[in-house]
């Protein structure tokens, strides 16, 4: 590909990396900016005249669209991916293990408990699942269509330290 | 008992016996709009008792299961269409609603005699009281759900794509009923040791040994299957 | 990426050499690029950010960051177990928009208050500030000078704090933002046994028959020791839950007996439970003839509103809520004969058969009760009294300092206990339960901080909400704010708070990592490390005291809230904030900066710096040349040695998974005032409330009182305020975890759905909740998790777009100060 390239071509490649540049620049102003103006984001940094009312954007909806998300890193809780709507999770029933139990798995086609949610208190292994780890909620959140309020600079495992080197 | 008896005999010898004043066209007549008013009253009558205020004007029904109910899609939804108490407790052909509002004399009982009067006596009793339900509507397919719910309507592309798999599985094929997955939909469930996911295949037809349930009482069962289809 | 068969022989070749010499290598599947050497994470030991249960956390960090964290199964609190919350700790510190420079709002190039926040030097920044504070020294003198601190300080930031404020400034204006979260417990301790803190531990988990929640929503509030009642419940059948809030919530799910009572009449139930203990003959009489002594409270105390509201004006007791007078048995039991079981089931609006039941888990003598409490008894105009009232029931029935019997009262914040009343950050509060107001105290504290004597002043300081109203009248004018985001999180913000920070005479700084609501209302902000980017301690409710080391740098110019406090303290000498006639006494004290009277007092700065561990950073001990962490520790410790607050010796505490005090011979405490249990309690005695000089614990004789603010015609409607599990307090951290944030992106009303409906409103619609204070836009869900009750609101407090505080009434406990978040009066319109 590389060898293809006409003269016309380089100079429209450097002007759109000019823009590029350009663009990155007034992005990493408008983050400086950011930063300091609470007008970009109420949800946390308050309203823009301060103490003032903020239109409410309408209640965020639950994503279960069943896909697994990858985790941030192994020990982290994984998601839910679908509707809990109303799902009685209470001393007589726990709807969420009527499925992801082991025995019940074969049946619902749902991902069991994991290991370590047989364990009790001191480390030994249950036939059912520790009563410790009964309100799965605790742990296992849904998430919304909501957008993230401000980036996160959390960087995976195993993509720290790999630009050195 | 003797007067009651001899009410019935002179009841009957004056029913029994032609009229001699009025013209049979009266007769007719007048039977005839009795029966209108009667008719008329006695299906009024119904209809009130099968509307949510009435459902809910006992205390036993407003604190505890409609209470239960506001917080569930048959309350509030996307469409705002809704279903109130009668829409899935008592049945819509004529038959069967008249039978179940005969149970229902049952029901006053339990309300003069406080029977669930209090949340704690409700609580108690609320595994029967499910328990009636759940047979009813397995009974009878889900008629109640289905008279709103038609399996062949269902849009497979607008559900999650969990839902439509397994409604295919048993729900079209008619393998299992709406209320067998969905109990507790609309109120609370009651304390649901040893009832099993509506998934399940019923323990007969199973090769592999119930798992909330002792063997024994399993095999007890299977035994009382086999015996009452011979 | 596919390795050569060399490389593969290499790496194998490492793995084995490694094993051969004693190392451990992270097992490998398949050959990795880099070497199996990219795989290793560094992981250390440390307690979780969040909420007063203390949980143990891993922290893994590779190449100076953060990559993963989880449960600590070494750890006794939760055994490697963490909530939501606690599974994403990984990624509070890397919020995109984390402050890295300090800001001044300026104007021209110079400081001015109506100015923008714009970038300047920690010199530039700390100049300015010093300017400011030596200015309203010489023109208001020291009561014009205060802190708000926080029970997320360290407890070497709380103690450098304390000390910096009463023996530097000489100011008393020190309170925790813990003045809204746990001042009634604190006082209720004190008042009750003489000493603050739990005697019970969260071993009591694993030993009670019946668990009763006063108005606390552990579920959601304290996810991890909600898994250890659970474990307790659902393991063994004969155990009870008994649930009581003004609404049903995820706590609720787990009761046996679920209770919902009208808001502020759980005092009336706590004494009718104790009218059924005496009635029915089940009161331990042996241990209340030798173990407790009856007083009777003041009543008709008011509110902790201004002077001169209306209702203080009313309030005969008012001047004198704290006081009591000593009755005996006979009158304690006639008193709470007017509670029965007809009576507060009608004004409590529950079920008769719940009441009894209830109050047959603390009658019968064979029931082992964990009473637990949090913000519904604290956050209450009667909190003081909610507290005591609770006690009064294990201590009728001697139910109490033993495995399984325990009142217990739960904190929300991380160190809660440890910094915010163990250090004494409270404004009428010295080190180890000591007060001010005790000349005594007053000696200890300034001989063990070996500053002259006279130096600390005698008259408590102005707690929270006083300072708030001090900041709008002006009579407060140099305010620095530490770890706290007091504008969202203080009641009727609009007008008692927000007026006093931008006060022209005012000058006003925020230390935060955030640019939180307060941090942009500041006119100096300062950027704050957090967490594990200095070393730390915190202590939890259950008087563990538990250390962590500095694991990586904070981001930019960034510096811990300790080095900020002490780097300013350079900026002050002697002469300028010590009476002429201290120094004339003391010469010696003459010319020295505060931060060597302070700080390099011999004490503080005994410690090298090569007593840290070299796989470890410390930027304080880079900054200032000595191991500051170790000195503030081991001078801190001088006080509770001997009494009663006995701490471990300072390298213990890296080694293990924290200790509960006191540490006597190397053992901790779990159970306080019981012989065989409690070092403290001499052979012989049994019971020893040794906090109170008679040894007899205090049952307290009080009555119901109506809350402040009822619904009426217009305002028609119970707000109650609150959290939720997936965020913690004003949610500056959670809300930048994309997890935390997008599985519950925003605050709303939950309301009952025949209150929405007969207002014609809908589910998801755009409402004010209006009080006469203040309003807020949200959305009513009517299905949401918490199921309220006819004429009851709730709204959480975690978003900064919606200030519900606003709303709130800055009523508070006239005994404790801490202010009601949980019962005012509001409206609901739709938008």
């Amino acid at each position: 590909m590389r060898g293809q390239d006409h003269p016309g071509m380089k100079r429209f490649r450097l002007s759109v990396a000019g823009a590029l540049l350009g663009g990155m620049l007034v992005f990493a102003c408008g983050a400086i900016y950011a930063q300091n103006a609470p007008q970009i984001v109420p949800r946390v940094t308050g309203a823009a005249a301060p103490m003032g009312d903020v239109r409410t954007p309408p209640l965020a909806r639950p994503i279960v669209d069943d896909k697994r998300v990858m985790r941030n890193y192994p020990e982290q809780p994984p998601i839910i991916p679908h509707s809990i709507e109303n799902y009685q999770l209470t001393l007589k029933t726990n709807r969420c293990l009527d499925c992801h139990r082991r025995q019940y798995t074969e049946g619902s086609g749902a991902p069991m408990i994991s290991v370590t949610h047989f364990m009790d208190r001191d480390g030994q292994v249950l036939a059912d699942v520790t009563p410790r780890r009964y309100f799965c909620t605790a742990c296992h959140v849904q998430q919304t269509d909501a957008r993230p309020l401000v980036p996160s600079t959390f960087k995976d495992m195993l993509l720290v330290g790999s630009g050195k080197k | 008992m003797q007067r009651i008896k001899s009410f019935l005999i002179w009841f009957w010898q004056i029913a029994s016996r032609p009229s001699a004043h009025l013209s049979l066209g009266f007769l007719a007549l007048g039977g005839f709009v009795c029966g209108v008013l009667f008719w008329g009253a006695f299906n009024t009558a119904l209809e009130i008792t099968n509307t949510e205020k009435f459902c809910t004007s006992c205390h036993e029904m407003h604190n505890n299961v409609f209470q239960e109910l506001q917080h569930t899609p048959h309350f509030s939804n996307r469409s705002g269409v809704r279903a109130s108490c009668p829409d899935c407790h008592v049945p819509h052909n004529w038959t069967d609603k008249i039978a179940r509002k005969m149970q229902a004399s049952k029901e006053v009982w339990g309300k003069i005699f406080g029977t669930i009067d209090t949340r704690q006596k409700f609580q108690d009793m609320r595994l029967e009281l499910a328990k009636h339900e759940w047979a009813r509507l397995k009974a009878n397919d889900s008629l109640e759900c289905r008279n709103c719910h038609s399996a062949v309507a269902m849009d497979f592309t607008k559900q999650t794509r969990r839902a439509s798999e397994i409604h295919a599985r048993f729900l079209v094929t008619g393998e299992r009923t709406c209320i067998d997955c969905h109990k507790g939909i609309a109120h609370e469930l009651p304390d649901m040791t040893g009832v099993e996911p509506g998934w399940q295949a019923p323990p007969e037809l199973r090769d592999r040994q119930s798992f909330r349930e002792n063997p024994r009482d399993e095999l007890v069962r299977y035994l009382a299957s086999t015996g009452a289809e011979r | 990426m596919s390795l050569s068969r060399r490389e593969l022989l290499k790496a194998q070749a490492a793995a084995v050499a490694a094993a051969a010499a004693g190392m451990t290598v992270p097992a490998v599947a398949q050959p990795v690029a880099g070497g199996v050497g990219s795989l290793e994470i560094k992981w250390s030991k440390a307690p979780c950010r969040f909420c007063g249960t203390g949980c143990g956390v891993m922290v893994g960090v590779k190449e100076g960051k953060v990559v993963a964290t989880h449960g600590d199964t070494l750890a006794e609190v939760n055994r490697g177990l963490n909530c939501i919350k606690g599974y994403f700790l990984s990624k509070i510190m890397y919020g995109g928009d984390r402050l890295t420079t300090p800001l001044l709002r300026k104007k021209g190039g110079v400081f001015d208050k109506s100015g923008e926040l714009t970038p300047v030097s920690w010199d530039e920044a700390f100049d300015v500030m010093a300017a400011r504070a030596k200015a309203v020294l010489k023109e208001n003198g020291p009561t014009a000078i205060g802190m708000l601190g926080s029970g997320q300080w360290t407890a070497y930031e709380g103690y450098a704090a304390t000390k910096l404020m009463r023996a530097g400034f000489r100011s008393n204006n020190l309170d925790p933002n813990a003045r809204h979260c746990m001042a009634s417990a604190a006082y209720a301790f004190m008042r009750t046994f003489g000493m603050d803190e739990p005697m019970g531990c969260y071993d009591d988990f694993e030993a009670a028959d019946a668990f009763v929640l006063w108005g606390s929503n552990m579920a959601e509030m304290h996810p991890i020791l909600w898994t250890r009642l659970t474990d307790r419940r659902l393991s063994h059948p004969h155990v009870k839950v008994a649930v009581l809030s003004t609404f049903t919530h995820r706590s609720s799910d787990l009761a046996d007996i679920p209770i919902v009572f009208k808001p502020g009449t759980d005092l009336a139930i706590l004494n009718y439970i104790a009218n059924h203990i005496i009635s029915t003959g089940r009161a331990n009489q042996d241990f209340v003839k030798n173990h407790t002594a009856f007083v009777k409270g003041t009543v008709d105390i008011g509110y902790g509103l201004r002077p001169d509201h209306p209702l203080e004006v009313k309030a005969k007791g008012a001047a004198t809520a704290g006081a009591t007078q000593p009755i005996d048995f006979d009158a304690y039991a006639a008193f709470v004969k007017d509670y029965t079981l007809e009576k507060v089931s009608e004004l409590t609006g529950v079920e008769r058969g719940f009441l009894q039941e209830l109050a047959e888990l603390y009658a019968d003598p064979k029931r082992k009760v964990m009473s637990l409490w949090t913000m519904g008894f604290n956050q209450h105009v009667r909190g003081v009294w909610a507290n005591q009232l609770v006690y009064n029931l294990h201590l009728l029935t001697g139910k109490i300092s033993e495995p399984g019997n325990s009142p217990f009262s739960l904190t929300g914040q991380p160190s809660a206990c440890g910094t915010a009343r163990e250090v004494g950050t409270f404004a009428h509060r010295l080190p180890a339960d000591m007060t001010v107001t005790n000349p005594e105290h007053r000696k200890r504290t300034e001989e063990i901080w070996r500053v002259p004597h006279g130096i600390i002043p005698d008259k408590p300081g102005y707690h929270a909400v006083e300072q708030d109203r001090m900041l709008r009248d002006g009579k407060l004018n140099f305010y620095w704010i530490q770890v706290n985001n007091n504008l969202q999180a203080a009641p009727n913000s609009s007008r008692e708070t927000y007026p006093g920070y931008r006060n022209p005479d005012n000058f006003i700084v925020v230390s935060d990592a955030y640019p939180t609501v307060t941090a942009m209302a500041a006119d100096l902000v300062l950027p704050a490390a957090m967490w594990v980017e200095k070393e730390g301690m915190y202590g939890n409710a259950e008087r563990r005291t538990h250390v962590w080391r500095q694991l990586v740098n904070a981001p930019g110019d960034a510096r811990s809230d300790l080095w900020q406090m002490m780097e300013f303290s350079k900026r002050f000498t002697t002469d300028e904030v010590w009476p002429a006639q201290v120094l004339a006494d003391n010469p010696n004290y003459r010319g020295r900066t505060l931060f060597d009277a302070l700080f390099r007092n011999g004490m503080v700065d005994k410690f090298a710096t090569t007593e840290i561990p070299v796989e470890y950073e410390n930027s304080e001990a880079k900054a200032f040349g000595f191991y500051v962490q170790k000195g503030l520790f081991e001078e801190y410790a001088e006080f509770g040695r001997g009494h009663g607050h006995d701490l471990a010796p300072f390298d213990t505490y890296h080694e293990v998974r924290g200790l509960r005090w006191p540490v006597v011979n190397g053992k901790e405490t779990k159970w306080r005032y019981r012989e065989g249990l409690d070092p403290y309690v001499k052979p012989g005695k049994g019971i020893d409330f040794y906090g109170q000089p008679d040894g007899r614990a205090r049952i307290i004789a009080v009555p119901y009182e109506p809350p402040a603010e009822s619904p009426d015609k217009e305002y028609d409607i119970w707000l109650v305020t609150g959290r939720v599990l997936e965020h913690w307090h004003s949610g500056s951290m959670t809300m930048r975890v994309p997890e935390l944030y997008k599985a519950f992106p925003g605050a709303r009303v939950f309301m009952h759905a025949e209150d929405a409906r007969s207002r014609g409103i809908n589910q998801g619609a755009e409402v004010r909740v209006v009080s006469r204070r203040g309003e807020i836009r949200t959305r009513v869900d009517t299905k949401g998790r918490n199921r309220m009750p006819r004429g009851v609101v709730f709204v959480p407090w975690f978003d900064a777009s919606q200030l519900i505080n606003k709303a709130t009434l800055d009523a508070t406990d006239p005994i404790s100060k801490q202010a009601d978040f949980k019962k005012c009066a509001v409206k609901i319109i739709l938008v």
